[in-house]
């Protein structure tokens, strides 16, 4: 792993900047900010099939309720078993992939796409929230877990080894966790973007035909693209259920659906450090709006959706960073 | 009890119809995603309800300003904002989403969490021991009708033919002396008219809150894509079949069980019929 230092200033500037916040910020603001850090890897994954395959996912959020409550059940069931806190993770993940995997293979090599791949993404997301929204009986019990309906599952472990020096993933070491994680991914998803797979995917989305006359199996090469989202949404999903000790059906609801598509589009679906950035600014403004203007909150952020995509279509924060980076010598 | 099926039938049925019968224009020829269009319906049920109280209008007129009120806000997106988003279908995406949102979140501040709704019209007629609103069937049978002019308009007249050309080769309609912006402006205000026919004509049947188009978009959605690439053939079919799938497992098993089923038919379709009903229908022939 060599990381060329003069050609990232931007990416390493930011991260250090996230890494000394904690010195400046009490617990609270902390866990804020590492709930607005949830959200992102959700958002990175929309950023690989949506930015980067041209393909309009809306099922990112199934796959993060279904790697939430996955987390949830295993991990409920195994409590007290050593290490639950771990292997649960990586379980609920492997569910997670082994779903996209499938709903992939449906879509990519059943010929479905453009507007028909949001449109079958969108009703298997509903599907998923009104199944959950009805399991209020204790008929539907995984084990010892409940689902609990509407109400959505709660008390599971944290993540985390109990008895070791790192501890558990929570206040601090949650933050900590959480950026590193992102660090670590955004790095991989750069590598990937310039890997041989990376251009054919990023080709197959200029034209799907020319790409597959080529010689390349684009089909494949979509399947795993879709599968990194999945498992990117996965991701979001855990870090959220293990963040507030709950998951519940509306996080997969038409808004929830709809949410990490407009944090990409406004961001700038086509980088994924301006996605990053903006998906934490974007939960944080409108949490903020949410707190201080009330009622005129869902306005505001209507306004700056619509206002994006009609005057700024690359998105708001790829457009500030080029701008950054056009008049910051240093950053060059 | 077979009158009862065939009547929670076609309520299903002019449910699914009406609240697809806007998009099928708007998403279904123009392939604009658009997300708005549940607040489109919105906007057809207040401006039916409020004038309706405001100005104690009988409901026929109530329901015309409502459906010329949402025409008028249709023209007027179109012009700042749509316009500028075709062939940007993505896009159109998150732009009708934020429009959405504002939409929706101006009727909570304007006319409070609910307003007070108007009576159904008609009466009821009894039959065996169950009884049924006129309103209903009046429905069904006006929703079969509105389609069939739909189609007449795109299908079979000179404007029809003048957008379909519009939205299938831009470049090649307006060099021969169209306008397009004209056209494409009128047919996306058809298509929100239409949206507003169906919030006016829903809106003495429901609680009128700010959210109430939500209660259509999955529908609408699901219906215009199960219909296929022609809409307007295929829409009834694709209707019919969503609703005998959506009666029949929700009579025998329970109301979220026939929506599971319903959006999971759907997502088969899709698969296994990617043209649509209408699609199988153009094959047949």
């Amino acid at each position: 792993m060599k990381i060329n230092i003069k050609k990232n200033k931007l990416p390493i500037l930011i991260f250090l900047i996230f890494g000394i916040v904690p010195l400046f910020l009490d617990s609270y603001y902390l866990d804020n900010i590492s709930y607005f850090m949830c959200w992102s890897f959700i958002s990175l994954g929309l950023a690989v099939i949506w930015g980067m395959g041209g393909v309009l996912s809306f099922g990112q959020t199934a796959f993060f309720g279904l790697a939430g409550y996955s987390f949830g059940v295993i991990s409920i069931n195994f409590i007290g078993v050593p290490g639950v806190g771990i292997w649960s993770v990586f379980l609920a993940l492997f569910i997670t992939g082994i779903f996209g995997l499938i709903v992939g293979y449906f879509l990519f090599y059943g010929g479905i796409y453009d507007v028909f791949v949001g449109i079958v993404t969108l009703a298997i997301t509903l599907v998923f929230e009104t199944f959950m929204q009805q399991t209020a009986g204790p008929e539907y019990t995984i084990g010892v877990a409940r689902l609990n309906g509407f109400n959505g599952m709660q008390g599971m472990p944290t993540i985390g080894f109990q008895d070791t020096k790192f501890g558990l993933v929570q206040g601090i070491t949650q933050y900590y966790f959480i950026l590193t994680l992102a660090a670590i991914i955004l790095f991989a998803l750069y590598k990937f973007k310039n890997s041989k797979i990376g251009l054919i995917f990023l080709a197959s989305k200029e034209d799907r035909d020319r790409v597959a006359s080529l010689g390349h199996n684009v089909k494949r090469v979509q399947l795993i693209g879709f599968v990194i989202a999945s498992l990117l949404a996965g991701v979001s999903g855990i870090l959220y259920t293990n963040w507030g000790g709950y998951i519940t059906p509306s996080s997969m609801g038409l808004v929830s659906a709809a949410l990490p598509v407009v944090w990409v589009a406004a961001s700038g679906k086509k980088d994924f450090l301006s996605v990053f950035v903006g998906c934490i600014f974007l939960v944080w403004l409108s949490q903020m709006l949410a707190i201080n203007g009330a009622q005129f909150a869902i306005i505001a952020m209507g306004l700056i959706l619509v206002i994006t995509t009609r005057f700024f279509p690359d998105g708001l924060i790829l457009r500030a960073k080029n701008i950054l980076i056009n008049k910051i010598k240093w950053l060059q | 009890m077979l009158f009862n099926i065939v009547y929670q039938f076609g309520d299903a049925l002019s449910f699914l119809l009406l609240s697809a019968i806007g998009l099928a224009v708007i998403f279904g020829m123009m392939k604009i995603i658009n997300l708005a269009h549940g607040e489109f319906i919105t906007v057809g049920a207040y401006g039916t309800v409020v004038s309706g109280k405001v100005f104690s209008l009988p409901l026929p007129v109530a329901m015309a300003f409502g459906v010329l009120v949402t025409i008028i806000f249709g023209l007027i997106l179109e012009k700042l904002i749509i316009r500028h988003l075709y062939g940007r279908p993505l896009d159109s995406v998150v732009a009708t989403w934020g429009i959405s949102l504002i939409v929706s979140q101006s009727f909570l501040i304007i006319f409070g969490p609910s307003y007070e709704g108007l009576q159904t019209p008609m009466g009821n007629f009894k039959l065996g021991d169950y009884s049924y609103s006129e309103y209903r069937v009046f429905l069904i049978i006006f929703s079969l009708l509105l389609l069939a002019l739909l189609y007449i308009l795109f299908m079979k007249t000179s404007f029809g033919t003048l957008a379909r050309a519009t939205i299938e080769k831009p470049e090649m309609a307006s060099a021969m002396g169209v306008n397009v912006n004209n056209v494409y402006s009128a047919t996306f205000a058809i298509g929100a008219g239409l949206a507003g026919v169906t919030g006016a004509l829903y809106a003495p049947t429901m609680t009128i809150v700010p959210s109430i188009g939500q209660a259509f978009i999955v529908s609408a959605f699901i219906t215009v894509v199960t219909a296929g690439a022609s809409p307007f053939i295929g829409l009834v079919p694709a209707a019919a079949f969503l609703s005998t799938i959506q009666t029949s497992v929700t009579f025998f098993y329970k109301t979220t069980i026939g929506i599971v089923a319903l959006l999971s038919s759907v997502i088969l379709i899709i698969r296994f019929l990617p043209k649509g009903f209408s699609g199988l229908m153009e094959r047949k022939k």
